[in-house]
């Protein structure tokens, strides 16, 4: 028994959701106690209301509406965080997916805003917007050895300023908001396929979740079974091997930054095509989707499968900061949460190391005993 | 007391997580000798070493200094107690002077402020009294690596240490340059500085050290005076069995040329030279061409050319007739050339991949691996990485699925050997295949370079070991500054010939 | 015309500061990616400080005061990276990244709650100094003289005589460069490091001060610092980690950032009728442009980013 106990802690995917588990939790606790100092009178309302999200609301339609939406948004968290767990195993550091989806939805919504193009072909401008940009970033890297983490960062608010433009040509003349989607172009709103009725009608509830789903899946297979998988993952690793056995490395890291981007500039695209949400022309920083994509890839143990948990999860709070009490908290407690979460995330090799060391000393010890004294070692086996 | 021991370590114990590094190992210095500490790869040399210097704490033993037990917790304290040692991978800032490294650690300062000029006079008084010329405001990454150990061994002497340690300092050296070493070292020894000289070279010890210590697998085999005994001994004392020195191998029967290398020229990464200057030869089957040099005289680039890692600036080079001057680098695996790279974990091995994953390195888009649309062929990965690791030897903790980085070294070099011969190459261009490996791993690799010769492929092998090229190659081509300077036959020539050749005292020609 | 000069010297100095913070980090060997958040920090310290001031103090204390809280913000704000890198050898892109995220989160959070503290209705990030922040400015002629141009003046100096002529900055560089040789001869690596990191908070958290006193006179915390951080990154490898060219590079992009405040003010400029986004994208596009150019032949500390295991050598 004991034996196979040792076993199950030294297997790689358990160490991972311990350490995802301790990172989560460590990052509640100090939410928390962050709590407690604003305002210590609500803090326990408060952080109960985060973990709760829709939970909430008492009756079950409403909360099932809720879970709706928190599934609307967690569709493009999962894409931004496949984004940059993809380029991440391929040894670069996506943090332009957010730039990626700024480009992902100027594209997306200029399509279906100005020119009323149907949804297949909106996305496809979105996944190909993004793409380009990541792959700006891949040229740079692989042909000017421009470090990807600064270009991406530029490349961030250029994206932001050019978006900022497009957009303004079909924003609402009233607001700083683009025109609403639904009204203006239905056909280019992200068929619904009737998934929306399981969601006590929630309208924005489309294909867009199980297409950010399969994506993951998608992207487990590529990375874990393929020709391809296995060229990036060990360009990501030791790109000098990579190059010795004829591995072309810049390609392959442009290759890498573009598919990053496409499916950050995709995750726009399941957002803003389901009319959820309306593009703000005068935003003044990068949306947080991207960078929220950093913590669920992480949080997921930077696998496909694990971001589909870590995505939701990271959303669940997001939005569970929604409704904390604004007297006393603001919504962007969720955002400190999750940054704290990424930054936890960083002790997670530690964690692993700590741990392994502790289950060897554990066992010398115990073949040790074993050795001075046989029968006893027996008895424990 | 009969004898005072400048430095004495009794009893050493020093365990790392699974293994027992250094085992109850005791090692007594003289004063003013020449103490030899000799062992394989692996025995232990570098961990007593650190311990010594206060990099490691040792679990059980003493450390005595005169005869009083010391504490050495950081090299601070081993350098209050008067060791310095000359690390076998110096320990040099490469973009700061011969000076700043001189100093560094021990800076003269006033109130902060670096203050070099009483420095800078004590390090040219140095190094006119012992001989070791070296320019103190030259940039270290600008010199040659004889002057960078100078710097080495003038850091210690700026620090005034008595106990010297020399960790392996021949394997970067010419033969002219080992000996103008060993007169240094005698010089040291006769001005009453204790030397402790680590090496796994026989030859360098029965010239110059006085005593000698054996260590074995992290134990303690013994200590022996230099007069009473021999290389056979020594040698029986590391390895733990009679050793063969001698390849025994058929003389070549060359075939028809494989390799032709016409006026190749490769430019340097770190200065503004070509590194190599317009090379030509070639490697016919069935022989093994040795390019012999000491260490950075063009041959990592050579290699480089000829494998596609870096552009050729000029000339062409031709495989089995055709010109692969420009291709790729998969190109040039597809059409027959292996090669087990001079740097395993950088270039030979994806250190995190399985080893299953790295048999595979070079094969893996074959149909064989892969299917037609992209997806790797798990069981046939696997029954061929089982096939290797079989028939090759190689041994790991969890057969083809272990972690590459979790195996030895000499087992990572096998798993390379494994690969790039199985490819079966109609070129094998080996560059230091043996580095960093114990005894058993060595004859074995050399066992499967000559098997490949007998088969009839050409072998180029890229070797800083004279030993090696002299008991390996039927043809020896000598390197210097970026040209071949010489082409040698091994059966006539002599290890001192060939030492004038690499330190570009002799030419062809000239 | 004076007006561009005035920003461009205010933004270079802003960008000077936090780059010869990232320099010295990165000379010990630390990748600072964080320094946006250490801003952000330092600059929530220093509007705290001027709006928690009470009227009437001396403009030199005022200046003291804001200038040690944003480095005091500064430096404990870094620690965060020091722990992680140094002693846990995390990545350190990963833990700089959360530290921006962190940094602009947590300034928000606090600000807000602060805010709406004081009225249950202000649920504004927005901290506003009018007053205190005169303090700062010296009128020649209409030329708008900022102290903090001189103190960026001064860090410059000092950096580069601690760079190159003292006993702290040679040990600072070995371990940047080569940490198993500076361990050799008894140098701490574990304590140079957290030195240039720490050196790298209090030069981060200055510069944070330094960016929102200029122009405005109020900040939204919400916004972070947009990416100046990273422009000060930009700025130290078009630099090449060198204290007289960081500041060099530094005016280039100062004047490029001004040209957005101020580009109503020529007349060709405004001629040329170019939207506004443009020369808000401009200090970004060039910095892409300068490193694409000169990032192939980059000096960058050898060793950087690379965690010091003593047990590995």
């Amino acid at each position: 028994m004991k034996q196979q106990k040792t076993s199950l802690l030294r297997n790689n995917a358990v160490q991972t959701l311990l350490a995802s588990l301790l990172c989560i939790l460590l990052g509640l606790l100090i939410g928390y106690i962050a709590l407690l100092l604003i305002n210590p009178a609500g803090a326990s309302e408060a952080i109960t209301t985060i973990i709760k999200n829709f939970m909430t609301y008492s009756k079950p339609a409403t909360q099932l509406k809720n879970l709706g939406n928190t599934l609307v948004k967690t569709a493009p968290l999962l894409m931004c965080s496949l984004s940059v767990l993809f380029a991440y195993k391929a040894g670069l550091f996506n943090i332009g997916a957010a730039g990626q989806y700024v480009v992902g939805a100027g594209a997306g919504l200029y399509c279906a805003l100005a020119w009323q193009l149907p949804w297949y072909l909106c996305l496809l401008a979105s996944i190909l917007a993004g793409a380009a940009l990541g792959a700006v970033s891949g040229l740079l890297k692989a042909y000017c050895n421009v470090n990807e983490v600064i270009s991406c960062i530029m490349l961030n608010w250029i994206s932001l300023y050019a978006v900022n433009t497009l957009l303004n040509l079909v924003k609402e003349e009233t607001s700083p908001y683009t025109l609403n989607l639904l009204n203006t172009s239905p056909g280019s709103a992200l068929p619904s396929l009737g998934l929306g009725a399981l969601f006590s009608g929630n309208k924005y509830v489309t294909i867009a979740i199980p297409l950010s789903v399969l994506v993951a899946v998608a992207v487990w297979v590529l990375l874990e079974k393929t020709k391809l998988g296995y060229e990036l993952k060990a360009t990501g690793c030791n790109k000098f091997a990579a190059q010795y056995c004829g591995m072309q490395e810049k390609k392959n890291t442009i290759l890498t930054m573009a598919i990053a981007g496409g499916l950050a500039g995709m995750g726009a695209a399941l957002l803003f095509l389901t009319g959820f949400e309306q593009w703000q022309c005068t935003q003044s920083s990068v949306p947080g989707m991207g960078f929220n994509g950093i913590a669920a890839a992480f949080l997921g143990g930077l696998n496909p499968l694990g971001t589909i948990l870590s995505s939701y999860f990271i959303q669940h709070i997001t939005n569970g900061g929604a409704y904390v009490d604004k007297t006393m908290y603001s919504a962007q407690i969720s955002d400190f949460i999750s940054a704290l979460i990424i930054y936890l995330c960083g002790f997670v090799l530690f964690f692993k190391f700590t741990l392994n060391r502790w289950l060897d000393r554990r066992d010398e010890k115990r073949t040790k005993a074993a050795q001075a004294d046989p029968q006893k070692g027996g008895m424990a086996e | 007391m009969e004898q005072t021991y400048a430095i004495e370590m009794l009893n050493i114990t020093k365990r790392f997580p699974g293994i027992v590094a250094n085992d109850n190992i005791t090692l007594q210095l003289k004063k003013g000798e020449i103490h030899a500490l000799l062992g394989e790869n692996g025995a232990g040399k570098s961990t007593l070493m650190s311990v010594l210097f206060g990099l490691y704490q040792p679990e059980e033993g003493v450390i005595k200094k005169d005869g009083q037990a010391v504490q050495i917790r950081d090299p601070n304290d081993a350098n209050a107690l008067g060791i310095g040692m000359v690390h076998q991978h110096f320990k040099l800032v490469e973009c700061f002077s011969v000076l700043d490294n001189i100093i560094m650690g021990v800076e003269p300062c006033k109130h902060g402020f670096l203050q070099k000029g009483e420095a800078r006079e004590k390090v040219i008084a140095l190094s006119e009294k012992y001989g070791l010329h070296v320019d103190p405001d030259a940039l270290v990454e600008d010199i040659t690596v004889g002057m960078q150990q100078r710097t080495e061994i003038l850091k210690m002497l700026y620090r005034d240490n008595e106990i010297l340690i020399f960790d392996e300092p021949t394997a970067v050296l010419t033969p002219q340059e080992i000996e103008e070493l060993m007169q240094i070292m005698r010089n040291l020894a006769a001005e009453g500085k204790s030397i402790l000289f680590i090496s796994h070279k026989l030859n360098e010890i029965m010239s110059v050290a006085d005593r000698c210590t054996v260590l074995r697998k992290g134990r303690y085999i013994g200590t022996v005076s230099i007069q009473d005994t021999n290389q056979k001994e020594l040698s029986r004392m590391m390895v733990g069995r009679d050793v063969e020195f001698v390849v025994h191998k058929e003389p070549a029967k060359p075939g028809k040329t494989i390799l032709e290398v016409e006026g190749m020229t490769v430019a340097s990464k770190a200065h503004s030279n070509n590194a190599v200057k317009n090379v030509s030869f070639t490697v016919r089957a069935g022989e093994i061409v040795c390019i012999a040099g000491i260490d950075g005289n063009g041959q990592t680039e050579l290699v480089y050319g000829l494998t596609g890692l870096e552009p050729l600036k000029g000339g062409k080079i031709m495989l089995e007739g055709q010109d692969i001057t420009d291709a790729s680098i998969r190109k040039r695996s597809t059409m027959g050339m292996s090669h087990i790279p001079e740097d395993r974990h950088k270039h030979g091995l994806v250190l995190d991949y399985t080893l299953e994953d790295n048999m595979v390195l070079q094969r893996y888009f074959e149909p064989e691996f892969v299917s037609k649309a992209g997806f790797l062929k798990r069981k046939a990965i696997r029954d061929y990485a089982a096939r290797l690791i079989d028939q090759y030897d190689v041994r790991s903790g969890q057969g083809p699925i272990t972690v590459a980085r979790s195996m030895s070294g000499g087992n990572q070099q096998k798993a390379i050997v494994a690969r790039e011969i199985d490819k079966d190459p109609e070129l094998l261009i080996a560059v230091q295949p043996t580095r960093g490996l114990d005894v058993g791993a060595i004859e074995y690799i050399h066992k499967q370079i000559v098997a490949q010769r007998d088969a009839g492929k050409g072998v180029l092998l890229v070797s800083l070991e004279l030993d090696e090229v002299m008991a390996l190659s039927d043809r020896i081509l000598v390197m210097y500054e970026g040209e071949i300077v010489g082409q040698l036959d091994p059966k006539t020539t002599t290890v001192e010939e060939l030492g004038l050749y690499m330190a570009g005292a002799k030419r062809e020609g000239a | 015309m004076i007006l561009l000069l005035q920003y461009m010297l205010i933004f270079a100095s802003v960008l000077m500061l936090v780059a010869l913070g990232g320099c010295f980090s990165e000379h010990s060997g630390v990748i600072n990616i964080g320094l946006e958040g250490i801003m952000v920090m330092g600059a929530l310290g220093g509007a705290l400080m001027m709006k928690f001031l009470p009227a009437g103090v001396p403009a030199v204390a005022i200046i003291l005061l804001v200038v040690l809280a944003s480095i005091l913000l500064g430096m404990l704000y870094s620690l965060l990276l020091a722990v992680a890198a140094i002693n846990f050898k995390a990545d350190q892109t990963l833990v700089g990244t959360a530290m921006n995220l962190l940094g602009t989160a947590a300034a928000t959070v606090f600000v807000k709650a602060m805010n709406t503290a004081e009225d249950v209705d202000n649920v504004s990030s927005i901290i506003q100094y009018i007053g205190p922040k005169r303090a700062f400015l010296v009128n020649i002629g209409s030329f708008e003289f900022n102290w903090f141009m001189l103190l960026a003046l001064i860090a410059l100096v000092v950096s580069y005589v601690t760079l190159y002529k003292t006993r702290f900055g040679l040990r600072l560089m070995a371990c940047g460069e080569h940490p198993q040789a500076a361990d050799s001869v008894g140098i701490n690596v574990y304590r140079m490091r957290y030195a240039g990191v720490l050196i790298s908070g209090m030069l981060g958290g200055l510069g944070g001060i330094v960016y929102i006193t200029a122009g405005v006179s109020e900040w939204k915390f919400e916004n972070g610092v947009a990416g100046f951080g990273f422009l000060a990154l930009a700025v130290m490898i078009f630099g090449q980690w060198k204290p007289s060219r960081i500041a060099l590079a530094a005016l280039l992009f100062g004047f490029f950032r001004a040209l957005g405040n101020v580009y109503t003010g020529f007349d060709f400029l405004k001629a040329m009728n170019l939207p506004a986004a443009v020369y808000n994208m401009l200090p970004y596009i060039i910095s892409l442009v300068v490193l694409a150019f000169t990032s192939k032949k980059s000096r960058a500390p050898k060793a950087e980013g690379i965690p010091y295991d003593k047990g590995q050598r």
